[in-house]
């Protein structure tokens, strides 16, 4: 049987995109909480 | 959190390693055979996370805790996610090995329903405004989704399916050659510690957004 690399690739990628959206997913939400929030604005 | 997060990327890393670097060329299948790193490991945390998913809305039921009902929220939804993983990378895998990406036999069909209970119930838990109610409900929807999960496992024994009998977590010896079972195992700890680090990530997430909404 040939080794179908494409199809172990696919499967991989995927579930790397699918975890690491979720991971972002949770860490944005979090960010986004009241008093979560990290400020971009430069201190004098 | 953070040391939990490095473990666990750790743990990834070496499953990777054993998955494409240790464990040998599939002789029947080829390296195709791969993808059984990724998918049964998937379905090992989607069970595990249904089993916490029935275990906690007991303890809500009967203690109305709220932190168990958090834990419950939380792990079925990293149960839908593996779910889903488990249901795509098999799909993948049945292609070059089956000759087709889906078929309704026994197995992928309860997979299926015990993926479309669990999205239920998370959308049963958005639809419902009163978050006592919600809670109550969706604490008795994820105990009954429970029962589906030994269908899906013996499916393969109790029907004629297209998909394999297990070959871990069945009664008898083994049959896999222990080179193929380490690289397993590795993986099942590295997607249990993954399953541990979101599901904790998620209640942090539901109690402060608790916190902030009140």
């Amino acid at each position: 049987m040939p080794d179908n690399w494409n199809f172990v690739l696919a499967a991989y990628g995927l579930a790397a995109v699918v975890l690491v959206a979720y991971w972002r997913r949770l860490v944005r939400r979090e960010r986004a909480l009241p008093g979560q929030s990290r400020s971009t604005a430069r201190r004098p | 959190m953070r040391v939990v997060g490095g473990v666990t990327l750790v743990a990834l890393a070496a499953g990777l390693v054993m998955a494409f670097g240790v464990a040998p060329r599939e002789m029947t299948q080829g390296n195709v055979q791969r993808i059984m790193y990724l998918h049964v490991p998937s379905v090992w945390v989607a069970y595990l996370a249904f089993a916490v998913v029935l275990v906690a809305s007991i303890v809500y039921l009967a203690r109305g805790l709220e932190g168990a009902d958090r834990l419950a929220h939380a792990s079925a939804e990293v149960g839908v996610l593996f779910t889903g993983l488990t249901i795509a990378t098999g799909s993948i895998w049945g292609k070059p090995t089956w000759g087709t990406w889906w078929t309704w036999d026994a197995r992928l069909t309860s997979v299926s329903i015990l993926f479309v209970m669990y999205l239920g119930y998370l959308l049963l838990r958005g639809m419902i405004e009163d978050p006592d109610q919600g809670a109550r409900y969706a604490a008795v929807l994820g105990i009954v989704a429970a029962f589906n999960i030994p269908l899906v496992h013996f499916s393969v024994y109790w029907w004629r399916t297209l998909h394999q009998p297990p070959s871990l977590m069945k009664p008898g010896p083994g049959t896999m050659p222990g080179v193929i079972v380490a690289a397993l195992m590795v993986n099942f700890v590295a997607f249990s510690l993954l399953y541990v680090y979101f599901v904790a990530k998620r209640v942090r997430l539901l109690r402060r957004e608790a916190e902030a909404a009140a």
